[in-house]
């Protein structure tokens, strides 16, 4: 395996960040944290709302510092607004408290990032591991994975196997266990039988999908759920239909529904045309995270911006483009979640989440 | 027909001692072939010019191999897994990574008329156009090529150890041999002209123009007809029965040998009103004399739940296709069946005996029956299978891509 040593994220490195990160739970400042120039605050999360029971809640925070004009955003910043939208998502009053809704630090977190094209940025995925950090779990119980190390290091990961920091690896790296890393038994759920990568079946307690938004030429949208196609050896036989039900019946299978505990989507640049392959083109800098425990519900609100922006710019919508997407109602039938905006509550912080200019 | 008497202790005894050196010889001869799971077999991708697309706007293609006609986007691959559209242009990435490599008898495959008691240098790759729920060989047909062990071989590797080891045939097999087209292909053609001829195992879900194409290099075709019906295409194998039948029609049309194997499943394909009709249907579109295989259906892959077919089914199925006007059919994966016989149509003796894979052919003389004469249809020398050609007219009307890809 290839790695680059100088690159990966050490302990030292890593407890560095998640103290910095901590600094933020502690509610000062955020711009005390040490930087060479001032950056703007994180919003704060409003009041928990009283909340819905009926309703699956998604938030949607958005800040110029997610989508900075030289790029993308650190670990650190993400970290920050992570916590803020965690807050939020749960109704708790300090970070540690939310993300320890839905996760014990002995937990394995296993946090499923999307390599293929354009990718979920790195920093994403580590901010979330930093802000993680803050409700105890050590760094060596997160991994970064998808299919394979190749994938992972053309994204911009840094792979790690081995030592006290945040792992990063591709089901591939476990091919020594058999079956190219891949569960020994075929699973079956709905119209999909497959073999699930050991980092789910033999690694994690717990998963997160940490998705990107962007446009897929047949299932409209790529996000939290699609994400999940990296997760099992026959993702190619699952394009038929506008990839449905079969989406829902990957993310419906045992392994990944029972470990399933939370949706990130990376809208810091989301793509709205041409994907999954990066096009530049068609991104644009919304600079937002999506988060929720409904990964049905995540993804309906990644199509309604997309959708929006293709309005914008006066691009058809992805129905009438022979793309509908159809996998949301699939599964909200199957029981992951809501499909209905209608029936979605979802909780903006900073810039309203369908202000697509 | 008057079928020959039971199988002597002595004649098993005879056959199969002799099936043993058979396949000692044929172990010994794969020796310094690749085998299964080779010490310096891991995972390997070849990337090479598809064959058979067309590109679209936004850096898509769409793939003309077989009758899905994929749609892919830049990054991503076909329903098959091992063809990916990178940058706008479509390849392969299995061209010449073999996962399994083994010396069989032709009658493995099966093909019975087909240079009998020969061996045939078996070769696959990972990938599938199907997903037919109860496939044998899942383990690699339903990979994608980075989860397989395997070997590069190039073409004229392959047809060198294929003459060395005295093996007048390279079978392309196990998977499905239509997803790595072009290493077939070309492998197909390099044999040709150093007098080995190349077999086709397939489920024969391809597209008319690459099949014609492929014609002239392949000197045999075995094609799994998976049932008569749309409905277990659809439901079991995500695919559509159509378009093998005209596969079929094809390898009628130019010629080709052809022999087809049909696995019966307990409740799912075997009933003889749709055995009748499929065997009906052959008579009339491919003559009676093509070779027709009813195989032995066994529990695996995602068909856990239902037995092994009963042999008294796979007879009902023989009696009737041969009711139904087909002269050759024969009963798969039941050892010593006396179905697994060749009978003369014109004397009704046996002229093909075959007991596991020891086969003895001492009644046939220059494709004839030795009683009486007849001439039995099929490929009984290797000058014969060589001499094959696609005719005048019969080729492909399109070229394989509209890319740069050429043969």
């Amino acid at each position: 395996m290839s790695q680059d040593v100088n690159n990966t994220v050490s302990r030292r490195r890593f407890l560095r960040r998640a103290a910095a990160s901590s600094v933020a739970f502690a509610g000062l400042p955020l711009a005390s944290c040490a930087k060479a120039e001032p950056e703007p605050a994180a919003p704060s999360a409003p009041a928990p709302p009283a909340g819905d029971p009926a309703r699956s809640r998604v938030v949607v925070i958005r800040h110029e510092a997610l989508a900075p004009g030289d790029g993308r955003p650190t670990a650190a910043r993400v970290a920050e607004f992570l916590n803020e939208a965690a807050k939020a998502l749960a109704g708790a009053e300090r970070p540690g408290d939310a993300w320890a809704r839905w996760f014990k630090p002995d937990d394995r977190v296993a946090v499923k990032v999307n390599g293929l094209g354009l990718p979920t940025g790195p920093a994403v995925a580590e901010g979330l591991v930093l802000a993680l950090g803050g409700m105890d779990l050590p760094p060596q119980n997160a991994i970064l994975w998808d299919r394979t190390n190749r994938e992972l290091a053309r994204a911009g990961y840094t792979l790690q196997t081995r030592g006290r920091g945040v792992r990063c690896f591709g089901t591939d790296a476990l091919g020594g266990r058999g079956n190219g890393g891949y569960s020994a038994d075929v699973y079956s759920s709905g119209a999909t039988g497959s073999l699930i990568s050991r980092i789910v079946t033999d690694e994690a307690t717990a998963l997160v999908s940490a998705a990107v938004l962007k446009d897929h030429n047949l299932a409209g949208l790529t996000g939290v759920m699609k994400n999940f196609f990296g997760a099992i050896h026959n993702p190619n036989k699952y394009h038929e239909n506008n990839c449905s039900p079969f989406i829902a019946d990957v993310v419906a299978q045992k392994p990944i529904r029972s470990r399933l505990r939370l949706a990130l989507v990376d809208a810091t640049r989301p793509q709205y045309q041409g994907g999954p392959a990066p096009r530049p083109t068609w991104q644009w800098a919304y600079g937002g995270l999506i988060v929720s425990t409904d990964p049905v519900a995540a993804d309906a609100v990644g199509r309604a911006i997309l959708s929006r922006k293709r309005a914008a710019v006066g691009m058809k919508p992805f129905e009438a483009d022979g793309r509908p997407v159809r996998y949301l109602a699939s599964g909200e039938e199957r029981g992951l979640g809501t499909a209905d905006l209608a029936r979605i509550e979802v909780v903006g912080i900073g810039k309203p989440w369908l202000d697509i200019s | 027909m008057n079928h020959d008497p039971a199988i002597t202790r002595r004649t098993f005894l005879r056959t199969s001692g002799a099936g043993a050196c058979a396949l000692c010889a044929a172990r010994a001869a794969a020796q310094d072939v690749p085998g299964d799971a080779p010490a310096d077999a891991k995972p390997r991708i070849v990337v090479r010019d598809a064959m058979w697309y067309e590109r679209l706007p936004d850096k898509a293609v769409r793939c003309l191999l077989c009758p899905r006609e994929c749609v892919v986007a830049e990054v991503e691959r076909g329903y098959c897994g091992v063809r990916e559209n990178q940058a706008g242009q479509y390849k392969t990435l299995v061209y010449g990574t073999l996962c399994s490599v083994n010396m069989d008898p032709i009658e493995k495959k099966p093909l019975y008329h087909y240079l009998p008691t020969t061996p045939a240098l078996s070769v696959a790759t990972a990938g599938c156009n199907m997903e037919c729920k109860f496939c044998q060989n899942w383990r690699i047909s339903q990979y994608r090529p980075e989860q397989v062990d395997s070997l590069v071989v190039p073409p004229e590797n392959l047809v060198r150890v294929a003459r060395n080891r005295g093996a007048p045939t390279m079978a392309f097999t196990y998977s499905e041999p239509v997803v790595f087209y072009e290493y077939m292909h070309d492998a197909a053609a390099e044999g040709r002209k150093n007098g080995v001829g190349s077999v086709m195992i397939s489920n024969g879900y391809i597209r008319e123009d690459p099949m014609r194409e492929l014609c002239k290099h392949l000197t045999g075709v075995k094609v799994d007809l998976k049932a008569f019906t749309e409905t277990f295409y659809v439901d079991q194998c995500s695919a559509h029965l159509e378009p093998v039948l005209k596969t079929l029609e094809v390898l009628a049309d130019v010629g080709m040998h052809t022999e087809i194997v049909v696995l019966l499943i307990p409740t799912l394909n075997d009933s003889m009103g749709e055995i009748r009709q499929m065997a009906t249907w052959i008579v009339k579109h491919m003559g009676p004399d093509v070779p027709l295989h009813f195989s032995r259906f066994h529990p695996t892959y995602r068909v856990k739940n239902l037995p092994p077919t009963p042999v008294a089914t796979l007879d009902r199925a023989r009696k009737t296709a041969m009711d139904a006007g087909l002269r050759f059919v024969y009963v798969g994966n039941v050892p010593l069946h006396e179905g697994g016989h060749t009978y003369c149509p014109g004397c009704g003796k046996v002229v093909i005996r075959r007991v596991g894979y020891r086969t003895d052919t001492s009644n046939l003389k220059d494709g004839t029956c030795r009683s009486c004469g007849r001439k039995i249809p099929g490929v009984w020398s290797q000058e014969q299978a060589l001499a094959f050609t696609v005719p005048e007219g019969k080729g492909p009307k399109t070229g394989p891509a509209a890319g740069e890809a050429s043969l």
